[in-house]
Order: C-alpha cells, then structure tokens, then sequence
C-alpha cells in the first residue's frame, strides 16, 4: 500500500479554499476560495508560503484558478460571472483582461495545450471557447449549448484542441472546431454516471479520461477512434467514447475533483468523506476492461469537504488539495 | 429534445423546459378578503376552493401567459406549453375551424377574416423540402393556406421594403445626431429585426445596449400593423375581428408577436396573432397525410396597391432582397448612406470576412480614409464579440445587421432541418443560392404607394408612430438562495 505523507498545511483563505492550480513548471502555485482572493504559493526553503495575493479582481467567490501552459497567464473563474486574466508583464500581477458573457456564476476555466484558446463553463448551461486575439484581447469563438443543467468543469485533452465539460445534468461532453466554419460543435455525450459529473481529467496520453460523480464512483472512458482494432462502431468519422471501468465502492460520498497525473499514471480524488484516495493501474490491466487498484486511503485528510486535488505536474508525486475547511494541503505519495 | 430557438435566447434560459427556473419573480396578484381570520382554503379533487365564506368558491388557478414571461426576467418559460397554448399549429386549426379567436388577454372575438402573411426564408426552406421551384412553393403553401381556411394569403416584401426604407432613415437621422454630439449614444445603430437578439440585449444588457438598437419595427411586426390597420380599415372590419397569421423562420419570431408593445389599446389586439414555422408548416401537412406538392396553388393577394405604380417586378410571386438572407440590412444601410452622405453612388460592394464567415464588414474609403463601415453578425459568439467590443468602446462600426442564428435568418431555428447529420451547411449554401436567385425587391418603389396612400407620406407622425418601436431594459433579480455550488 502507498502512503501519503503531509508536507504541510497552509492556512490563509478565509472560508472555502475552492481550487489550487499547480504552475506548468511545479515550483508555484495559485489557490483561491470565497474569500475572492487569489495566492500565489511558492517554496522558501522547506516551507512552502504566500509570495502575492492578488486582490480586487473579483467581486464574488473565486471558484477556480488555471495557469496557462507557458506559465505567463493565470485565469480566475468567480461567481461574478466574468474570468478574469493576470499577468506579470508590468513586473507583478495584475488584471488585464477580463471575459464577460456568462450570464450568471463562471465555475471553471481550461487553457487549451497551446495557450491559444480558453474555455469557460458555468451555472448558465452553457461552455464558451475564447480565443486570444492579441495582446489582452480575447474573443469569443464558440457559445456551446449541449448540457442542459449547470456545467460544472472543463478540460482540454493534453494535446489536441478538444474540449471536455461535465455537468449537472449527469454527462459529459466533449467538442471540437470544425475547420470550414470554424464554429464549434459536440461530438460526443458521455452518459453512465446516475448523478451530477463534478469533474474530469484526462491521461497524458488524451485517449483515456477519467470522471468522478455525485454518484459516489469514478469512471474511466476510452476513445475508439474510427477504424479501431477492437471493431468498436463508431458514426460520421467521429471517435466514441466508452466507458470502460467503474470505480464503485471506494468512495462514500460525492466524489468532487480528479487528478489523474501525467508522469507516474497515479489518479487521485477528493471526495465528500473528506477522504483523498489514491489508485493506481494493475500491472495486467486490459486496455479494454482495465482494473485500478486503491492504493491509498487518506482518512480525515481535511476536516472537511475535499475540494480539489492536484498532482504536481513535475511527477515528484506531490499532491495538492483544499477544502471548505480553508485549508491547502501539501502530500508526497509513496508506494 | 434540442430546443428551436435560437443560441441567444437559450442562454437566456428560455429553453429552460424541463424545470421551472427558481428565478421565476412574476408576483401572482391575490385578490385579498375582507376577514379577520384569512382565508380558509379547501383542496378538492378538481381545484382549490375558498371556503371562509360559508360556502365553496372555486379559486382560479394561475397562469402564467407568454406576455408575462416576457416581463420577467427570471426564467422565461418553464415549459413550451405556455407558447404553445397561443402559438401553435393545433391552435391555429380549431382557430381557423372555429372561426373564434382568444387573444393573450382572453378576450374573445369572432374571426371575420382570416390573413396569413409569408416571409421568403420559410418558403424556401420548404420549397427545398419538397423539391419545388420557390415561385411554385409560393403558391402551393397560398392554396394550403387558403384549403385550411385562411381568407388572404400574402407575402411579406413590402413590410420587408418599408422595414429597409425605414431603417434607412434611421441610419441617417442618427448618423448626423452622432455628428452634432459625438458623445451620445446614436451609433453603431445596431438592427432590431431578429427578436432573439432584442430579447437577449433586453435581458442581458439592458440600458447599455438598448439605445443602439434601430427603432424600426422588423417586418413581422410592420406586416402586422399593416394588416390589422390598413387592411381592416380599408374593408371596413373591426381589426380585432382579423385573424393574423405569419409564416416565419424562426420560434423566436413567437415571443416578438407576443410583446405587449404589439397589443394595441385602441384596437384591442396583437398585431399578429399566430406565428407558425417552417417546421410546424411541415408537422401540418405531414399530420394531413400530404406533400405540399400534391396541394393545389393559388394566387397571392395584392391588397396594398402596389401594383399600381407598375412595380416592373414581372409579377415575381417572391422576392428577395440583395445583401443577405436576412433582409439585407446592412447592404441597404450601407449603399443609401454612402450616396445621401458622402455622394458615392456606384460603390462596389465588398464584403470583407472577419474571424469567421458570420463576421464580415462593408468599408466605404473616401481619400484613403475609412468613411462608412458597416457589418453583419450572425451568431451569438459574433453577438458577444460585438457586445464586448462596444462595451469597452473598440467597436469601429456606424452599422451592424445582427441575427442571433449562425448564416443569419436562411439558417433560422425553425426550418425544416436537413435529414442527414451534417447535412446542414449544404442546406444553408442551397437556401442561400435560392434567396440570391429571387428577383430583386425594389424597396422604394414599391412601398410609395404605401406610404402616400396610408401612412400619410414618409418621415410623417403616422409612418413614425405606426413603423417605429421602442425596447425595455429588465432588471435582473438573482435570489441568493438559488446558488449552486
């Protein structure tokens, strides 16, 4: 069995810490909560501390953070409706452009593999896809309307311009631009889960995505691509998605974010039960029906709803999470 | 089950069908007794009942009508029955079998005449369909029409041509406002004719936006206040006796027939009473066990004397209108204001495409300077750009056609869908090569007699207050309680 290890504790939000988002190279990262504020955390020695907090660029709660691939941008989803985008070019953080559109609370924000495109989702249904357009202008590529509840996450895939989005209405979606009108368009609906998808993660590889439910399981689904091996029917040339594993059990309570890590493989979860619970794929796993084994269970791992976890992108193992409890939690796994 | 309307207005949740949105803030008014101790209220097996005075009294359920849902800024409909019960083919049927009309505020009336108006997209969208040329699917769907009941068929060119002429006017008119005082709000004007945008800005952006949109009624709206004044006036019949019906493109189009702006006090009715679709065209006859192509044709009416003036048109049963399938707005706007502002009369027409095909722009150049730009945005995604760039002041534009759909009203929400996945870019090219095939609409020609015979002369009190309309900022009411985390 592995064991998570508590590095440290970080206090400094005040009431809900909502997210964390690991900065691409691992050594910094932004968290942020109901307090609006966002904080930038980096390591002085052994101890990881606040290095900015970055005030004033929202009026309601923060419910996420995400880094830009280059690392150079940060962007912040709040309940205020807008999303906000930071950089340092001046020398320290600041606001410099900010998304409107949605109609009520933004609940997530993904930077496509490229850094070129931005995608937001939220309370109105619907998934927006933002292009950059230039120096703090973005524009609005695509208004997607194909959940009909609440959305609540967004993903890209590692490599592709193809978007994820997990909704209240119990499925996933995923789209992708069609060149010849450059408009958007959902190509496939992810249905198995029998309650609300609260979030989503691909592997590094973008052909497996791992979702996690009100409905107390996690699921792993595989992309059959058109003409695949396993004779996998699939319609207008478009990949179908499977679900090929159902992690059912392990979890007592909503299961609200998934981290599944591009290095080691390892998928983590932060659940209801305030729990983190780490699996890992069998050795003789099938690619078609394969078998993850729980090889961690970090009881009372917050003192409260488990919010979001994070594998540090560098594949040190390091794990972050929060909780409503405020608190940031900094783990090293070990087999 | 997709919604049909359009991208703009199901971010506004009207699409909201499955549950009633919480926001719902439309005050119920609750008749209040004269008693000390309240109300005593039976449930019975068929109703509530009052019972504190003595003895049982049926109290009226509540409904929630179209008109209020519009009023709201909540939710705007919990389910497509409150459009339905108005708006819809079966009502239609058992209006024209009945010959008995409730409107919204229902009010009963006999229906003394029976008028059905026809815009072009809806009937190209089914002389697809069918396999017919345009001019036969004109007639065929005016002898459908006329096999159900309907009294009058017409086509809707010249609310189409007044609609331009009109909005022409504006253009300038505000142009020269703008000059007087560079800080006012006239510019860009912003075209008003598709109700999926006018709601999401009445809805969304309220008083920022509203002051851009062009005052001028779409033609929908002027058909309406054409047929319910004009012709009623003109066969001495009482305008709420006239039952109106559209053919039009879009679902959207129901919720504009449906504005208490449209209700006239003095007349007593809707300028339009029943919106059908193409689709729902489609349901009826196929529900009827018919092809369009079997229904016998027949002639449409010409009631507005154009044809006096010898409108040269060769007696084309449909026209279109250069620029785009939506009407051509922005074209128009440009091509007037370029010769009555700047004395450029054979400027070439360049459309200039943006970040995406629904984006492009009209650039009049005087002496290397751009004097004149002008765009057209289809799409919400377009809708939001434009918003953004307004709202931050970077929009370079004097004037924008904006329709909610992508391609504009060709592709609007509720023509027949094309049958094979896909398939629907083809079907919006072939629509649009029919729409730039139809003979061309000479919009000031036609629409002289209408206005002299009238409206009293154009720019008079009468065009202005009949033509013309006005837009309502909603606020907006967020219940805390209704958060989700």
């Amino acid at each position: 069995m592995g064991k998570l290890e508590l590095l440290q504790t970080l206090t400094g939000h005040k009431g809900i810490a909502w997210n964390v988002s690991w900065h691409p190279q691992g050594q910094v990262f932004a968290s942020c909560g109901e307090d609006k504020m966002i904080k930038l955390w980096s390591k002085e020695g052994q101890e990881w501390t606040v290095k900015t907090v970055l005030v004033d660029g929202h009026q309601r709660t923060i419910r996420e953070v995400a880094w830009s691939p280059c690392g150079n941008f940060l962007a912040s989803a709040s309940f205020d409706a807008t999303t906000a985008i930071w950089d340092k070019k001046s020398g320290q953080f600041e606001c410099n452009a900010t998304l409107e559109g949605h109609e009520n609370e933004v609940k997530s924000v993904a930077w496509s593999p490229s850094g070129q495109l931005l995608a937001t989702c939220g309370r109105d249904k619907s998934v927006w896809v933002w292009e950059v357009a230039g120096e703090d202008e973005y524009e609005c590529e695509a208004v997607l309307n194909a959940h009909n509840q609440d959305v609540k996450k967004v993903a890209w895939h590692p490599s592709l311009d193809i978007l994820a989005s997990a909704s209240y209405d119990n499925t996933v979606k995923m789209y992708k631009e069609d060149s010849l009108d450059s408009d958007w368009s959902c190509i496939a609906t992810l249905q198995s889960h029998e309650s609300t998808v609260w979030s989503l993660a691909f592997d590094k590889t973008g052909e497996r995505l791992a979702t996690c439910s009100d409905d107390k399981t996690v699921k792993i689904w595989k992309e059959y691509k058109p003409d695949n091996q396993e004779g996998v029917i699939v319609s207008d040339r478009e990949s179908v998605w499977k679900c090929v594993c159902t992690l059912s059990g392990y979890h007592t309570r909503c299961v609200y974010d998934i981290t599944w890590c591009h290095k080691t493989g390892l998928i983590a979860t932060a659940c209801g039960d305030d729990i983190i619970r780490i699996f890992k794929e069998a050795d003789d796993s099938d690619s078609n029906a394969p078998t993850f084994e729980l090889v961690c269970t970090q009881l009372n791992a917050h003192s409260q709803d488990v919010n979001c976890v994070a594998w540090n992108p560098a594949g040190n193992e390091e794990l972050l999470s929060c909780s409503d409890d405020g608190e940031i939690k900094i783990w090293k796994f070990s087999e | 089950m997709a919604s049909r309307f359009s991208g703009a207005l199901q971010l506004t949740d009207l699409d909201d069908f499955i549950t009633p949105s919480q926001e719902c803030i439309k005050p119920v008014k609750i008749e209040k007794m004269k008693t000390k101790t309240g109300a005593k209220i039976k449930i019975g097996d068929d109703g509530y009942f009052d019972v504190s005075s003595g003895r049982e009294q049926k109290l009226q359920k509540v409904e929630i009508t179209l008109a209020d849902c519009l009023a709201c800024s909540g939710c705007i409909t919990s389910a497509e029955s409150v459009l339905v019960t108005r708006q819809s083919q079966e009502e239609l049927l058992r209006v024209l079998s009945e010959r008995k009309h409730t409107d919204l505020r229902g009010v009963t009336n006999d229906v003394s005449l029976v008028v059905v108006s026809m815009s072009p997209q809806p009937i190209l969208s089914l002389a697809v369909r069918y396999k017919l040329s345009p001019e036969d699917a004109t007639k065929k769907l005016a002898g459908y029409f006329k096999s159900i009941g309907a009294d009058i068929v017409l086509d809707m060119t010249v609310a189409e041509d007044l609609s331009l002429l009109e909005t022409q006017q504006e253009f300038l008119q505000r142009y020269q406002e703008q000059q007087a005082d560079p800080n006012s709000k006239h510019l860009p004007m912003l075209s008003s004719s598709c109700p999926g945008w006018v709601c999401y800005a009445e809805k969304t952006h309220g008083n920022f936006i509203l002051p851009y949109i062009s005052t001028t009624k779409s033609p929908q709206q002027i058909m309406g206040t054409l047929v319910k004044r004009v012709l009623a006036q003109s066969r001495q019949l009482n305008p709420s006796t006239v039952y109106h019906v559209t053919l039009m493109p879009c679902y959207d189009k129901k919720l504009e027939a449906s504005r208490e702006d449209f209700y006239s006090e003095l007349l007593n009715c809707q300028d339009v009473d029943c919106v059908i679709t193409a689709i729902e065209l489609e349901q009826m006859l196929e529900s009827s066990g018919k092809s369009l192509c079997e229904v016998p044709g027949a002639e449409l009416e010409r009631v507005w004397g154009e044809d006096e003036e010898g409108a040269g048109e060769g007696g084309a049963v449909l026209m279109g209108h250069a620029g785009s399938g939506s009407g051509g707005y922005a074209h128009h706007v440009f091509l007037h204001a370029a010769q009555q502002l700047f004395g450029e009369t054979d400027v070439p027409v360049v459309y200039r495409n943006l970040r995406n095909p629904d984006f492009k722009e009209l650039v009049l150049e005087k002496d290397g300077k751009e004097v004149l730009k002008v765009a057209i945005a289809n799409g919400f995604r377009n809708i939001q750009n434009l918003v953004q760039k307004l709202k931050r002041g970077k929009s370079p534009y004097h004037y924008v056609e904006v329709m909610a759909c992508p391609s504009g009203c060709l592709n609007g929400g509720a023509q027949v869908r094309a049958t094979e996945a896909g398939g629907g870019r083809e079907l919006v090219g072939a629509l649009e090569r029919l729409y730039a095939q139809l003979p061309r609409a000479a919009p000031a020609r036609r629409a002289h007699a209408l206005y002299t015979r009238w409206l009293a002369g154009r720019h008079s009190d009468k065009a202005n207050a009949l033509l013309h309309t006005s837009y309502h900022a909603l606020q907006k009411s967020d219940i805390a309680l209704n958060i989700k985390w």
